[in-house]
């Protein structure tokens, strides 16, 4: 806004600054108020709370106090097996649904975006439609789909004479629950990203003689390549944040445990064990998780698409 | 700490006393009026509104039945998730924000818990000895805890079996087991005669079930005595018990499946599993989660290990005062109305589907005439209940961490049919609760 300010002409300045910063402040109140109260202040006061820890004594009945204990919560979360095997199951889960997920819809994309393609509306929306589906009315759907004994899924399989115990394995079952939610939305992004394609360098390409995979591998896949990297960066960041499905999933397997995933081990220890300040550490660590790792995934989808640019010119 | 989004059917209330001697009670505690600044019949002749919040079956009936019944103290009902459904994480963030309810609903198990999170108020001057001695002792004795009241129960919770008698005749089993060897030879039976059918479920989700069973045979898991805990969830009693249901588990006896879940009802209802082990409030359960079986089901004392009739508690309700309430008296009124007068019991039972055991014994023909049979083809459940009431155990006490405890266990118990044991779930069920004792700053002898 300074550098802006200075450039005007100094006569019209005051006028101008005022209206130039009038206008905005109005319209960036709400969200800056919104953001502070649902954002900034509840991070600052889980922050605050992670350096605390309750104590008693005794029997533990005659009251507590609550004592500043600095990075205590954090050594006692760091050091917690069931937290650090939660992000270990997040990476399994990344690994496995992370390749299905970008696969699934990249080549759903691909064949709505080819000319072979009919009905493109249809397909579309059919695809698209799952993520309509609040996560955890289709985790309720898929928990009833994997429960044997009401499953009709399940019945058909047993009547095939394969013995599947598909919640036994809830890694598996978890990622099906996300691929079936999110394989449509990110193929309507990739989908997009295909029609900004330049026309002439797919007709380019053609007159070169490529055939329709060679163009997707070689010319269509390259050139979208940023939204890729941004929808991977996404998933990343969400895979973190994974809790409702496995949390549906905890009342009918107890094959996933109340610390499964990080975010669920920050809510075991805030609602099931009271112990705040352990819970807030917790969470605070995940955000920094999530922080440098989006932080790092943009820098090197930057500099891969910077040393691009130089390679072209 | 029972589990289950059905804990809320642990919950029931009972009434004893009449309402005079409510009141007596109540012009006692005005005698020995503490901090409460709201008095029962307030001074201004403005009634005094208390809030509560729980989940049992019949609760609305019941408070609606109060607020009718009395003019001096209203009671403002909100229904809550069931305890380990949320109920229990929705009361602490509400204490913790300064906005808690007056008084709650929580189960035996959870009260030490709360009272040790600081969450509960010492009550003790408000109960006077008439209105405790209208208690069974064991609940008496789990709503006491350092020496102060801190709850009034609702109901006991004996461990009943329950069972198909169809499905046992079917196998050749002309009487219910009186003892766990009985138990699982007549498990074989059943398999025997269909090799689908099961005689129960172990459930992993539900650590609840395991303890009344250690309970049951002796085991006491946590003894706080001389300002220090003892933690003992490995003890001899218990791993008979873990070694008895391993082995159940193994020879694949009895179905692994969550409590209350879709899975545990299809199989009732296909006659998969031809018996439950539960609790007394477990009989209006299984009416309401199995209806078309109706007539077919009988009640029995729960397996034994000697053939002497014992029993743990599995689940049980109380009411407690919230920590900051300023109404801790009219709050006191109503629970004890609601768990020793006849009208409270009444209201409840005849809701539906309850068949909660009252704390109160001298309410127990209330309860029984108020609950419909015909499920059990006309069978004095009640009866049933009354003999496995005086026969539960005395001395076990809940831990103060059992949040913490039955976290890991339940865990640890999920893996069970991946190769898990439950051994494997009491090392971390005792490892966990010292752990988190010991971080309280809570004084733990192993």
């Amino acid at each position: 806004m300074t550098s802006r300010a200075t450039r005007s002409q100094p006569s019209r300045a005051a006028v101008g600054r005022r209206g130039r910063v009038g206008a905005p402040a109005i319209l960036l109140a709400p969200f800056l108020v919104l953001f502070t109260a649902c954002t900034l202040i509840p991070i600052g006061y889980a922050a605050y709370l992670s350096l605390f820890t309750e104590k008693r004594s005794g029997l533990g009945f005659g009251g507590g106090r609550t004592l500043f204990t600095g990075l205590g919560n954090y050594t006692r979360a760091l050091t917690d097996h069931a937290f650090l095997e939660g992000f270990w199951t997040t990476a399994q889960y990344c690994l496995l649904y992370i390749p299905i997920m970008i696969g699934t819809s990249l080549l759903l994309a691909l064949l709505l975006d080819s000319t072979l393609a009919r009905a493109r509306r249809f397909f579309q929306l059919a695809l698209f439609l799952p993520h309509a589906v609040p996560g955890i009315i289709a985790a309720l759907i898929w928990m009833y789909l994997y429960t044997p004994g009401i499953s009709p899924v399940v019945e058909v399989l047993n009547s095939l004479g394969t013995q599947v115990d598909l919640l036994g394995h809830p890694l598996p079952a978890v990622v099906n629950i996300a691929v079936w939610e999110w394989t449509g939305y990110n193929m309507v992004i990739f989908y997009a990203a295909l029609q900004a394609v330049p026309r002439e360098v797919l007709e380019a390409a053609v007159v070169d003689g490529a055939g329709p995979l060679r163009t997707a591998f070689s010319v269509k896949i390259p050139l979208i390549r940023a939204s890729i990297s941004m929808v991977g960066m996404f998933t990343v960041i969400g895979s973190l944040q994974l809790f409702t499905e496995p949390m549906i999933l905890h009342g009918t397997s107890p094959g996933v445990v109340t610390t499964w995933t990080p975010n669920m081990y920050a809510y075991t220890a805030a609602f099931e064990r009271g112990d705040y300040g352990l819970a807030a550490a917790a969470s605070v660590l995940l955000a920094v998780v999530a922080a440098t790792l989006s932080f790092v995934v943009t820098r090197l989808t930057r500099v891969r698409s910077d040393r691009r640019a130089e390679a072209t010119t | 700490m029972p589990t289950t989004p059905f804990s809320s059917r642990r919950r029931r209330t009972r009434a004893a006393a009449t309402l005079t001697a409510a009141a007596a009670s109540m012009a006692l505690l005005a005698a020995c009026g503490s901090s409460a600044d709201s008095a029962a019949p307030s001074e201004d002749g403005k009634p005094v509104t208390v809030t509560f919040w729980g989940w049992a079956k019949g609760t609305q009936e019941v408070v609606d039945a109060f607020n009718a019944s009395h003019k001096d103290v209203q009671v403002k009902f909100e229904a809550i998730p069931s305890g380990n459904a949320g109920g229990y994480a929705k009361i602490s963030n509400a204490v913790k924000a300064g906005n808690a309810p007056d008084v709650f609903n929580t189960e035996y198990g959870q009260l030490p818990d709360f009272v040790s999170k600081g969450a509960v108020q010492d009550i003790t001057k408000l109960v006077s000895s008439e209105l405790k001695a209208k208690y069974l002792p064991q609940s008496v004795e789990l709503t006491t805890l350092g020496g102060a009241t801190y709850g009034l129960p609702l109901d006991a919770a004996p461990q009943v079996f329950f069972y198909r008698k169809d499905l046992f005749e079917k196998a050749g089993i002309t009487s219910p087991p009186k003892t766990w060897d009985e138990y699982r030879a007549d498990a074989e039976k059943l398999k025997k005669a269909d090799p689908n059918s099961r005689i129960g479920t172990f459930f992993p989700d539900d650590p609840g079930v395991f303890e009344a069973m250690s309970w049951q045979a002796g085991a006491r898991w946590f003894s706080g005595a001389d300002g220090s805990w003892k933690i003992d969830i490995k003890g001899a009693e218990t791993q008979r018990v873990a070694d008895y249901w391993q082995k159940m588990i193994n020879d694949d006896l009895v179905r692994v499946e969550p409590s209350f879940s879709q899975q545990w009802t299809a199989s009732l209802q296909k006659g998969g599993t031809a018996g439950y082990i539960g609790a007394a409030w477990g009989g209006g359960v299984l009416k309401s989660t199995v209806p078309d079986t109706s007539g077919k089901w009988a009640a029995a004392a729960v397996p034994t290990w000697d053939g002497q009739p014992a029993s743990g508690m599995l689940g049980g309700s109380t009411f407690a005062v919230s920590k900051d309430s300023k109404k801790a008296k009219a709050a006191v009124e109503f629970a004890s109305w609601a768990t020793t007068t006849p009208e409270g019991i009444q209201a409840r039972i005849a809701s539906g589907t309850s068949s909660m055991f009252p704390a109160a014994p001298a309410l127990v023909p209330v309860a029984k005439a108020a609950f419909k049979t015909d499920f059990y083809g006309g069978q004095d459940i009640y009866s049933v209940f009354v003999d496995a009431g005086k026969s539960i155990k005395q001395g076990w006490e809940w831990g103060p961490a059992m949040g913490a405890t039955n976290g890991a266990v339940k865990d640890s118990f999920g893996k069970l049919s991946q190769g898990g044991t439950i051994q494997t779930a009491l090392d971390a069920g005792q490892q966990a609760t010292v752990a988190e004792l010991k971080n309280r700053g809570l004084k733990v002898s192993e």
